[in-house]
């Protein structure tokens, strides 16, 4: 595909329940009672456990790289946690190209659940490793 | 060495609290990432692509080996030797006091230099950049925190740098 300033990544949907959570907490050697004890949540004034923010760089960076296809590699991301997700709620990925230089397609990408941000990101994808 | 202005009055910034501006820690993973390590994270992540299970796939995309996903190398603790807090957290830390505020992240600003691959060791350093006080618009006082972490792999190679922005948020009285 040829990709060109505006066009925009295919949107990411995912429900992140328990399983995704101790899935990802065992997976980062990071066991921390926020991402997965309902009681901890509670006695700190929440009502379910939180996904760990860094969960959703790792989803906006598997939508990036899914969509642009063999060979990209993320150079540079940065990215803003708005808003906490939690436990049992859908996120929506979407993204789209802003900038496009030789060997390099900058993206800007977003976390959703329904119309609440949850995270913003911009990102440099390189295609020479 | 950062100090306090005088002309300024910080309500959870203090003297002591910027004392740990420029504290630095380095860890070293005791073994190499390995390849269940990227093919877990994958699977976690609900990522199928065969650049983090099949070495033969990684090759056609130009890799040497299957690759970690991006921010894995940011992510593990697999460098941590001791065993999780009471909260079951084990990763890095700079144990600051700040009473009164509830911790949030607010940002990570990941820069990748290189694939990671299966037989790449960790070594992790991590530097307490900076420490700001700022009012929200709410009037609420938040302390900026922001930590520089470089991964490198045994041979020097450095992988990645993560800076890391937290806040304390002060919690309504």
């Amino acid at each position: 595909m040829i990709w060109s300033v505006g066009d925009e990544l295919n949107d990411v949907n995912r429900t992140i329940g328990p399983v995704d959570m101790v899935a990802y907490a065992g997976a980062t050697w990071d066991w921390h009672r926020l991402h997965h004890d309902h009681g901890y949540a509670v006695s700190i004034g929440l009502d379910r456990p939180v996904v760990d923010g860094q969960a959703l760089a790792a989803y906006l960076s598997s939508q990036a790289i899914d969509s642009l296809g063999p060979g990209a590699f993320i150079r540079k991301m940065e990215i803003r946690y708005r808003s906490p997700v939690f436990s049992g709620e859908t996120i929506r990925c979407v993204g789209r190209v802003v900038a496009i230089e030789p060997q390099r397609i900058d993206l800007e990408q977003q976390v959703l659940v329904a119309d609440r941000v949850a995270a913003t990101s911009r990102s440099v994808v390189s295609f020479q490793v | 060495m950062p100090s306090l202005d005088p002309q300024n009055e910080f309500r959870l910034l203090t003297a002591e609290l910027l004392t740990a501006v420029g504290r630095e820690a380095t860890y070293e993973a005791p073994e190499e990432l390995g390849r269940a390590a990227i093919r877990y994270f994958a699977l976690a992540i609900g990522d199928t692509s065969p650049r983090y299970t099949d070495p033969r796939a990684a090759k056609a995309e130009g890799f040497d080996d299957v690759v970690a996903p991006p921010t894995l190398v940011c992510e593990t603790n697999q460098y941590m030797t001791g065993a999780p807090d009471g909260d079951g957290y084990i990763g890095h830390g700079w144990n600051l006091e700040v009473p009164g505020t509830r911790l949030i992240r607010a940002g990570n600003e990941y820069e990748f230099f290189r694939p990671v691959y299966p037989m790449d060791r960790l070594s992790v350093h991590w530097r307490l950049e900076e420490m700001t006080e700022k009012i929200s618009k709410t009037g609420t006082a938040m302390l900026f925190v922001i930590s520089v972490a470089t991964y490198r792999n045994q041979d020097g190679d450095v992988l990645a740098r993560n800076r890391e922005t937290v806040i304390y948020q002060e919690l309504e009285s």
